[in-house]
């Protein structure tokens, strides 16, 4: 039971001091000193109980919860949901100022509006005001671009009492810091922490920034905003400089101490007595000696210096370790290293012909695991037939050169360059190649090996390389499509093509010139149908001239793979309509089997091709030698394509079937199909269903008198059928049977909705968000209603009042006036009468 | 009334002597025209006549003259025709009126005019019908085609009780049947009556019936019956009841009763269609719309049990078309098939997968095996046997095969086994181990339930989900993957193609950047002794063999 309201009030009273034992002479009189200031004190006191005991004032819970314990706020209880009569004044103040003086200037017309600026808005001082009033004069006057920050900086400074008005001031900074933190530091605080909380400290000023901006009610002009914006990323712009120059200078700090820090640590290690600082640098750096001994022989305090050790050992954690400079690697390592390579990138092609996805952590190239793994069997790469014990100074196998000619980014600019300037020091290299001109027959044959040869050594040599065609220009025209690329090679020697290409590439490198890019991709596109068309054309080019054109095309598509893998596509598009290859399309079925990794899972373009492939051998019978041929041909190169992945082609032993009971064959051709059936035969030994697929083809063999692939088939099936087991394809766990255990929330809040439907949710707040705001406006909208009929009353009241009041006043002037003449008249009367 | 009679007949006179006079005048007339064989001068002459005509009696001979043009062999075509249309005009307009026909008491000239005018639309007909439907010109055809329906109906519409089988349909049809080659005279007729009409669909079967039966001649029943399938095959829906046919060109005639009479009508057409021997090809083109557009115009189907069994048996494409038939007797008339599953068995063969009937097949298949209570036994036959043909089949076929595969898995937990085979016992496991073994499927045993699959094994699944394809391969996979899944929609599996493949991959563009073969090779056509390898050497047989 709550004491009385009088007890209550007494108590109140009594503690506010308004009240109390009675008072000495001497302490009434020492408070009379004190005066005015007591009183207004005492008011306020005074005001405060009335409050507190007005049960109006606060608005509680309509009745108290009964029992404390079903809620987990427990203060809840006594919490005061609001002060009705503090917001219902409020509200009738802020009606007054705004809606008021719209009702009044309703239905007028016209009048006068002060738009000096700052006029209207209390908030700014008469300072803030002649201030702005400048600022935008200073503007006008200028009329330069507002926004332009790098004008505004040379511009006029404002300054307010003789100093910048910068925001970003460090003198500024410093005093605020010195104010605000100076106290409560310990003052031997070192620079990094001193730093930090500035920087801390400035951004909390920066936050509350905007928020101050935001109290004036009045809304900002568009100018205004956009300054302020300008003001902002200003300061935002100093910022960063300054504590770029912070950083800067902590790190210089912290560098001076390095060396002493080494020294301390190794004298830490080594447990070496370190040779006694000097005493300035005592308080700063002084590692070498037991901390706590230190601290004694300082005569500071334990707990200070295990303070001072702390900060010390943290500034050490933040400090960036010294990394050894990396050790010229010997030819041994670079091996090991390029063999590395070649197994990641052989593993990435597993994963890919697995299927599995790419996934971006896979592709980083990190886990020192792995790494040790490939360390500790470094024949793996063998395996994958890159041989790890590599001739020194040659690269590994299978590598070109001529791919690093433009892979390797600054390889290649000099490669470039020295092309260039070949091209400049003719003159003098003349000789050397005059010298070769006498193998010129001989290189022709030996082209490839050569150019390797030869460029293995420098990138320099590479156009000396194909001395045998030193009469050719130096310079061509990069031809962006095939039309174009004709004419350009229209005076040039099938055999100097690859020479030009190259050439064309080393001119328009990448690395020279901005569109170089674009340029090689058209001619790398063109180049794709110049194979195509050099194919078809009778008689048919030389195939080493188609090679190394590819290996060119190859070694583009690394840089290019979107452009030309598009373009190999519609080539692919063009067969697929056609669905005859031509030897133009065979080339370019060729091509993609040796640019693209053909045991990919899926590949954007080898999956096409190899359709389109299995799709003629599916569609077509063996009519015309021609066919024959063209089959073996698609033959071997299906069965190129999956020398990796050694996937089945069901229409290549349709079409090999076919071919060998066909009355077309030579024996060039028969011999080339039962290359394709053992080569298919090796490749899918071990696929279980071997013998359903190779026995329809031992008949046609024998036919054919192929004995010996004969009997190595029958071996193979035999074999097959040594190994055939029943299928166990289902060795699956069991699937576990769907549980329906109910989810329980871990500390669960009963206010709280946990719908696990995240767009009903969503739309559940949306809603009661909306009703709330629904409910405040209709709520605003009546009170104001009852404001404006408030105030209509009011006015028609006054207005009453006033006509009341002028009415009784002229009655009254009248009766006043009316009395004087009667008097008037009776006092005239009364004269006569005497008369 | 003999005051009328009498006027009659003296307008009669009147108009003979006046006719008498007018032909001569059109003899000269036509003898000074003939010279000048000016075009718009015929014509316009034509167009005259055809109006004298209309105006009164009295010019009635112009008919005989624009018979004379209409007649004349190399004339101008356009004159021909337009003198057939003014003819055709002229005599509807006669037959309408009723000016025709004879009538009893009818005065003599009178009845000498009618006759005339008899004889002279006997002769429009002839020439119609021989001379025109007859001729090359697809105008004059379709001209002739078109006035001769019209005459139809014109004299359908003009007597109650007209016997059609009197009129010019019977003949028209006739012609059109034995007219050569691709008549468009027959699809224009087919287009334009037959589908539109029922009545004249009704005496079309019966004049195709008669015709056919009347003919015995080899060459020419050949003629007529593809003729006769063509006319039949472009009737696409039967009608369901009485009410649908109330598209009639003229009055429903006295047989035309039922719907059962109509159809029986339908039916003997067809039926004399099917007995003269059809062809490879028109025999595949009537099974392949059998279901739909020809056994709904049955009034008892069964008659073409035999029919369809004979094209059953015949195998290959057609033993697939017979199937779609043969099953829609089995649904809706009973129809008991002996050894009807050892027959499915054996359409089983090498070219089911290639075939573009595969998936008809497949779907009819899906609908015989979607019993549970076949034995597994006889499941497992077709399991095995469409899982090796599916090892040397086109993408779109394994595509097919292996859902079908997992759902007769699903329904038939007995054939399991097929997948997943534990050999417990020790001695076969030896055994097994140290012999291997071979496939107990007999791939060559005709009866199902005898070719032992149930102890095999799908091998060529699994060397099917090596596949080439990505696709067809990760498919190939959902075998030796846990049976989640209820069951696949073969619907979705049936359509698929080598350019469907194609398409779905080249139609679309480059979205990620493709892979590119880290090694570049220092030789594709070359080999290391400075010759060319094995790809340059047959890439220089296949520009050689060209």
């Amino acid at each position: 039971m709550p004491p009385s309201q009088l007890k209550r009030l007494k108590s109140s009273l009594r503690e506010q001091g308004i009240t109390g034992p009675q008072k000495s002479k001497k302490q009434k009189k020492q408070q009379r000193n004190a005066g005015q200031d007591q009183r207004a004190q005492k008011a306020a006191a005074l005001a405060s109980i009335r409050e507190s005991f007005n049960p109006f004032e606060f608005k509680h819970l309509a009745r108290p919860k009964k029992f404390d314990y079903v809620t987990n706020r427990p203060d809840d209880t006594k919490k005061v949901l609001g002060r009705p009569g503090v917001t219902k004044s409020q509200g009738e103040e802020a009606r007054k100022k705004t809606l008021l003086p719209e009702m009044n200037r309703r239905n007028k017309v016209g009048g006068i509006l002060d738009r000096r600026i700052g006029e209207n808005d209390p908030t700014m001082s008469l300072d803030d005001r002649t201030m702005a009033r400048f600022e935008r004069e200073q503007q006008r006057k200028k009329g330069a671009n507002v926004f332009d920050l790098e004008e505004a900086d040379d511009g006029i400074d404002l300054t307010h009492g003789g100093r910048s008005l910068r925001f970003d001031d460090a003198g500024e900074a410093e005093d605020y810091d010195a104010a605000s933190v100076g106290g409560s530091s310990d003052g031997e605080d070192d620079g990094f922490l001193r730093q930090k909380r500035r920087r801390d400290s400035d951004a909390g000023e920066m936050d509350g920034l905007p928020e101050e901006a935001e109290q004036p009610e009045r809304k900002k002009s568009k100018a205004e905003v956009m300054k302020e914006v300008i003001a902002k990323s200003k300061l935002h712009k100093y910022e960063r400089q300054q504590q770029k120059d912070d950083d800067e200078d902590l790190r210089e700090e912290l560098d001076k101490g390095l060396p002493d820090i080494l020294a301390a640590l190794r004298g830490h290690i080594n447990k070496k007595p370190e040779p006694p600082a000097p005493p300035k640098e005592a308080q700063l750096v002084n590692f070498g000696i037991n901390p706590d001994r230190l601290a004694l022989l300082d005569g500071k305090s334990r707990e200070q210096a295990d303070k001072e050790y702390d900060t010390r050992v943290r500034q050490l954690l933040q400090d960036q370790r010294a990394k050894p400079t990396e050790r010229t690697k010997t030819e041994e390592e670079k091996a090991k290293e390029e063999a590395e390579r070649l197994k990641e990138l052989e593993e990435k092609r597993m994963r890919r012909m697995r299927g599995e996805a790419e996934s971006e952590s896979e592709e980083d190239p990190e886990p020192n695991d792995e790494q040790d793994h490939f360390e500790g069997d470094v024949d793996d790469a063998a395996e994958f037939g890159f041989s790890s014990a590599l001739p020194q100074g040659t690269r590994p196998q299978g590598v070109d050169d001529e791919d690093d000619f433009l892979m390797d980014d600054d390889l290649v600019a000099s490669d470039s360059e020295a092309d260039v300037s070949d091209v400049s020091e003719d003159e003098s290299n003349q000789d050397s190649t005059m010298g070769m001109d006498d193998d010129e027959e001989f290189l022709k044959d030996v082209l490839p090996e050569k150019k390797t040869k030869t460029k293995a050594t420098s990138g320099v040599v590479t156009i000396n390389a194909d001395a045998a065609s030193s009469k050719l220009a130096y310079t061509y025209q990069c031809p962006r499509s095939h039309e174009e690329l004709l004419v350009v090679f229209k005076d040039v020697s099938i055999a100097d093509l690859p020479t030009v290409v190259q050439r064309i590439r080393a001119l328009y490198h990448a690395g020279l010139h901005a569109d170089n890019r674009e340029k090689l991709t058209d001619f790398t596109c063109a180049l794709v149908d110049h194979i195509s068309y050099l194919s078809n054309r009778k008689p048919a080019a030389p195939l080493q001239v188609i090679e190394a054109l590819i290996r060119h095309i190859h070694s583009m598509s690394r840089a290019y793979p979107s452009q030309i893998a598009t373009h190999i596509r519609q080539h692919l598009k063009q067969l697929q309509a056609s669905n005859d290859p031509t030897p133009g399309d065979l080339t370019i079925l060729t091509a993609i089997g040796t640019i693209y990794p053909t045991s990919d899972h899926f590949h954007q373009v080898v999956t096409p091709a190899i359709t389109l492939m299995a799709r003629w051998m599916g569609l077509t019978s063996p009519t015309t030698t021609q066919n024959v041929a063209t089959g073996a041909y698609i033959g071997a190169l299906c069965l190129h394509y999956q020398r990796l992945s050694k996937r089945y082609i069901p229409e290549l032993i349709r079409y090999t079937t076919l071919c060998l009971k066909s009355s077309h064959l030579t024996p060039a051709l028969v011999a080339a199909h039962t290359k394709n059936i053992l080569t298919a035969a090796d490749l899918w030994s071990t696929t279980p269903a071997f013998i359903e697929i190779f026995t329809p083809l031992l008949a046609p063999l024998k036919a054919q008198k192929q004995t010996q692939p004969l009997q190595r088939l029958q071996v193979l099936l035999q074999n097959a059928k040594l190994h055939r087991r029943p299928q166990t394809l289902h060795f699956h766990k069991p699937l576990p049977i769907k549980q329906s255990i109910p989810k329980f929330e871990e500390a669960f809040d009963p206010n709280k909705h946990y719908d696990p439907d995240r767009e009903r949710a969503d739309a559940t707040r949306l809603r009661k968000e909306y009703k709330r705001e629904r409910k405040g406006a209709m709520r605003e909208l009546r009170k104001d209603a009852n404001f404006i009929a408030r105030e209509k009353l009011r006015e028609k009241k006054d207005k009453d009042r006033a006509y009341e009041e002028k009415h009784r006043k002229l009655i009254s002037e009248i009766n006043a006036e009316e009395g004087r003449e009667k008097n008037e008249y009776e006092r005239e009367k009364r004269a006569r009468t005497r008369r | 009334m003999p005051g009328t009679k009498a006027a009659d007949v003296a307008g009669a006179k009147r108009k003979r002597e006046i006719g008498k006079t007018e032909r001569k005048q059109k003899k000269e007339k036509i003898r000074r025209t003939s010279p000048s064989p000016d075009d718009e001068d015929l014509q316009t002459t034509i167009l005259r006549l055809e109006s004298q005509i209309l105006e009164s009696r009295r010019h009635f001979n112009n008919i005989a003259t624009l018979l004379q043009i209409a007649k004349k062999e190399g004339a101008d075509d356009e004159t021909a025709i337009l003198s057939t249309v003014s003819l055709c005009k002229v005599f509807s307009r006669l037959l309408s009126a009723g000016d025709m026909v004879k009538s009893k008491g009818m005065p003599h000239p009178e009845v000498v005019i009618i006759q005339w005018l008899k004889d002279r639309y006997r002769e429009f007909l002839d020439i119609l019908l021989d001379q025109y439907l007859r001729s090359d010109i697809p105008a004059k055809q379709s001209v002739a085609l078109t006035l001769l329906m019209r005459l139809v109906e014109q004299e359908a519409k003009a007597q109650k009780d007209y016997s059609w089988k009197q009129g010019p349909l019977p003949r028209l049809v006739e012609t059109l049947l034995f007219l050569p080659g691709d008549g468009d005279a027959r699809e224009e007729f087919a287009e334009k009556f037959l589908k539109q009409f029922d009545d004249i669909r009704f005496y079309t079967f019966q004049c195709i019936k008669e015709s056919l039966e009347s003919n015995s001649e080899i060459t020419t029943q050949q003629l007529l019956a593809s003729n006769s399938l063509s006319l039949l095959m472009s009737l696409d829906t039967a009608p369901g009841a009485m009410d649908d046919r109330n598209n009639l060109l003229a009055h429903a005639p006295k047989q035309f009763k039922s719907l059962s009479s109509y159809k029986s009508q339908a039916q003997e057409a067809w039926m004399a269609t099917l007995r003269t021997g059809l062809s490879k090809e028109q025999r595949k083109s009537v099974l392949g719309v059998f279901s739909h557009q020809i056994a709904p115009w049955f009034q008892q189907p069964e008659m073409l049990m035999d029919f369809l069994t004979d094209s059953y048996n015949v195998g290959g494409g057609t033993s697939l078309l017979a199937l779609s038939g043969l099953y829609y007797l089995m649904s809706e008339k009973n129809l008991d098939y002996p050894s009807f599953f050892d027959k499915l068995y054996s359409l089983l063969d090498e070219d089911l997968l290639h075939s573009k009937h595969r998936s008809r097949f497949f779907r009819l298949l899906d609908t015989f095996m979607s019993s549970t209570h076949l034995p597994a036994v006889l499941v497992a036959s077709f399991i095995k046997r469409l899982s090796r043909l599916a090892l040397y089949g086109p993408p779109a076929g394994v595509v097919a095969v292996v859902p079908w595969i997992y759902n007769l898995f699903k329904r038939h937990p007995a054939c399991t086994f097929m997948m997943h085979r534990d050999i417990l016992e020790p001695n076969i496991k030896r055994e097994l181990e140290e012999e291997g073994m071979d496939d107990p499927f007999d791939m060559n045993e005709k009866d199902p339930m005898l070719t032992n699959a149930i102890e095999s094994s799908i091998w060529e699944i699994e060397s099917l989900q090596s596949h080439y394809h990505p696709n067809v391969a990760t498919l190939a996979k959902i075998i030796s993957e846990q049976f989640t899944k209820r069951s696949y929609n073969l619907e979705d599996f049936l359509d698929h193609s080598y350019n469907a493949l194609l398409e779905v991959e080249l139609g679309k563009d480059l979205k990620k950047e493709p892979v590119v073969e880290f090694e570049i090779p220092k030789r594709i056509f070359t080999s290391e002794d400075s010759g060319l390898g094995p790809l340059g050497q047959l890439m220089t047989h296949v520009v050689e063999s060209e």
